[in-house]
């Protein structure tokens, strides 16, 4: 692939290339979104990206409701990172209002957002290994997974939407009656780390879907603004954690993991991306530990009484950031608040699939077209289904594919490969 | 990284278009105690591309989004840029602010500098009616492709609401 050829846009297509729109509803995705393809035979030669299908106005309701009903919202932003918009949300007002957050506080947010990169990273892996046609790899997976998915029933009464940060600290402690659990749930991982690494990154089928397939260049990523392990698999070492230290994470020497802390050069493609996301499991293993095992003493929030928080909120004036490093990269919401309003004046909200929209296309361009699951599915960790895909071609003759036949795609060419 | 210099390069390429710039200091760490920085410009419109120009030719920044902010008479643009990252406390956000009057709502794509400001451009098109110009591509990103509307707009709510009340009984769910 040529990286300085690249179309942002769709071209005109030549006699030879197909248009195919692939979703709304779409194989490699939480949400609907839509990817029209250019083809030449197999080879993608275009692709434009049309997100919005599932945008419910989040931002627009948040400014009419008062921080502490927009905080319940920023929980619903997304199922599978449920902590990671309110632990920016809440760290956004926190900054712009000057509230304080008790130490214990910080710790416990810190450990729920570790515990959520664990079950996402996994869940992205099994996902993976399913566009692939390695269904046993999806359930060994999956199965592993529960564990983590357990655990934060346990501290936190609820497997998705924790409902842990509030302004000004935490809802819920994570008390020591209950700390067993959780370095039983670490000692199971640890023990199972490298089977997973074994499975994912020494299995000679693995690496021949996923190697060189979906590349994304180091300039590429930076000039394009991707975030988290789709920018760090390209070698780009930026990780919020590590460059703008914040709750528990500016105790402990946080580092942003590239493909060569496994030893290996990076090229950004889907087979780099699984070794960042292995390695950050391990990563998020050892944070929590050191979590627990420094968890500091003393209260949960510091202006505990609802009604006074409201009170405070309503009195504050200013604006905030808040970043946060989630399981897919950076999520950052800016706040501005008005006295004598209880609502956030503004309050804009930036996921990390939002800045890595713009990565895919490059990722996508050169490969073909039974690659596209897994380089969909390479950027964003969660699996609805497809629908259905459109097949266009240039005299205007139509054919439905549906999601299995894409699948059946895709595992054919395992196959064919594997011989 | 010393924030004094920061502003001061940036007072020297701008001159008077430089309008005004604060930093907000925080103390993170329990065990281990640090500080990071959030920085704040106010340009003026005139100059802002030559801001981004000179942000671009002194770092590699990451532009994370760009915020608006409906002041009646202006629209306000908050770029917020993160510069330094790559090491632990390297980073600082750098958010580049400039006013656009309700009567002349135009502003300079950065996309020449920074591929990736796009999907937030388009962002500010569709939802404050924002004209950027030179944007390689300025279609309906996150509406439907054929909406007019402005939904973050506080003078046109009146507008958005008969339009999302019309595209609900256009799906047929008469809520």
């Amino acid at each position: 692939m040529n990286n300085d050829s690249i179309n942002l846009k769709v071209g005109q297509c030549a006699a030879t290339t197909y248009s195919v729109p692939v979703g709304p509803v779409h194989p490699a995705l939480k949400e609907p979104i839509r990817f029209t393809f250019n083809l030449d035979g197999e080879r993608i030669v275009g692709v434009d990206i049309k997100p919005g299908f599932a945008h419910r106005g989040i931002e627009y309701m948040g400014m009419r409701r008062n921080l502490i009903q927009a905080l319940y919202l920023s929980e619903r932003i997304c199922g599978i990172c449920s902590i990671s918009h309110p632990l920016a949300f809440t760290q956004a007002v926190e900054n712009a209002a000057g509230i304080e957050v008790p130490p214990r506080a910080q710790y416990i947010r810190t450990i729920i957002g570790e515990l959520e990169r664990v079950h996402s990273h996994l869940l992205w892996a099994g996902v993976g290994a399913h566009e692939l046609g390695f269904d046993t790899l999806l359930h060994l997976t999956w199965n592993v997974r529960e564990k983590s998915m357990d655990l934060l029933e346990e501290l936190t009464g609820n497997r998705v939407d924790y409902a842990i940060p509030i302004f000004s600290g935490v809802r819920r402690d994570v008390p020591a009656e209950k700390a067993h659990l959780a370095y039983e749930a670490l000692d199971y991982y640890k023990g199972l780390l490298q089977q997973m690494i074994d499975a994912f990154l020494h299995d000679k089928s693995v690496e021949m879907r996923t190697r060189n397939v979906g590349a994304l260049s180091y300039d590429l990523a930076v000039d394009l603004c991707a975030v988290g392990p789709t920018a760090r698999a390209s070698g780009v070492k930026k990780d919020v954690r590590q460059d703008m230290p914040y709750l528990a994470y500016a105790d402990m020497e946080v580092k942003a993991i590239t493909p060569e802390d496994f030893g290996t050069e990076p090229h950004g493609d889907v087979y780099d991306n699984i070794i960042v996301r292995l390695l950050e499991v391990k990563q998020s293993i050892e944070i929590i530990e050191f979590c627990l095992e420094n968890l500091p003493s003393g209260e949960l929030m510091s202006i505990p009484k609802v009604p006074a928080l409201l009170a405070t909120l309503k009195k504050a004036s200013g604006e905030g950031l808040g970043r946060h490093e989630a399981p897919r990269g950076e999520v950052i919401h800016y706040v501005r608040l008005e006295e004598g309003i209880e609502e956030p004046a503004v309050w804009k909200v930036k996921a990390p699939t939002y800045s890595n929209l713009m990565a895919w296309v490059p990722k996508f361009l050169g490969d073909e077209i039974a690659d596209v699951p897994i380089i969909a599915a390479s950027i964003d960790p969660c699996m609805c289904c497809m629908d259905r895909v459109h097949m266009v071609d240039t005299v205007g003759n139509e054919t439905t594919r549906m999601k299995e036949e894409l699948v059946r795609l895709s595992r054919e060419k395992t196959r064919r490969i594997c011989g | 990284m010393n924030v004094e210099n920061i502003f001061t390069s940036f007072k020297n390429a701008l001159g008077v278009s430089y309008l005004e710039d604060r930093t907000i200091e925080r103390t993170v760490g329990v065990i281990h105690s640090g500080t990071v920085y959030d920085l704040w410009i106010t340009v003026d419109r005139a100059s802002f591309h030559d801001a981004v120009a000179h942000l671009c030719s002194e770092y590699v920044p990451h532009l994370s989004v760009i915020s608006g902010d409906d002041l009646g008479d202006n629209v306000a643009l908050n770029y917020h840029f993160t510069v330094g990252w790559g090491e632990r406390y390297g980073e600082v956000t750098f958010t580049i602010r400039t006013l656009l009057p309700k009567s002349d709502l135009t502003i300079p794509t950065i996309t020449d500098l920074l591929a990736g400001a796009q999907t937030s451009e388009r962002e500010k098109i569709e939802f404050y009616g924002i004209d950027v110009v030179g944007i390689p591509d300025s279609r309906n990103l996150f509406l439907p492709e054929d909406a007019t509307i402005h939904p973050w707009r506080k003078d046109l709510e009146e507008e958005t609401a008969k339009e999302v009340k019309r595209m609900v009984k256009w799906e047929g769910r008469n809520e």
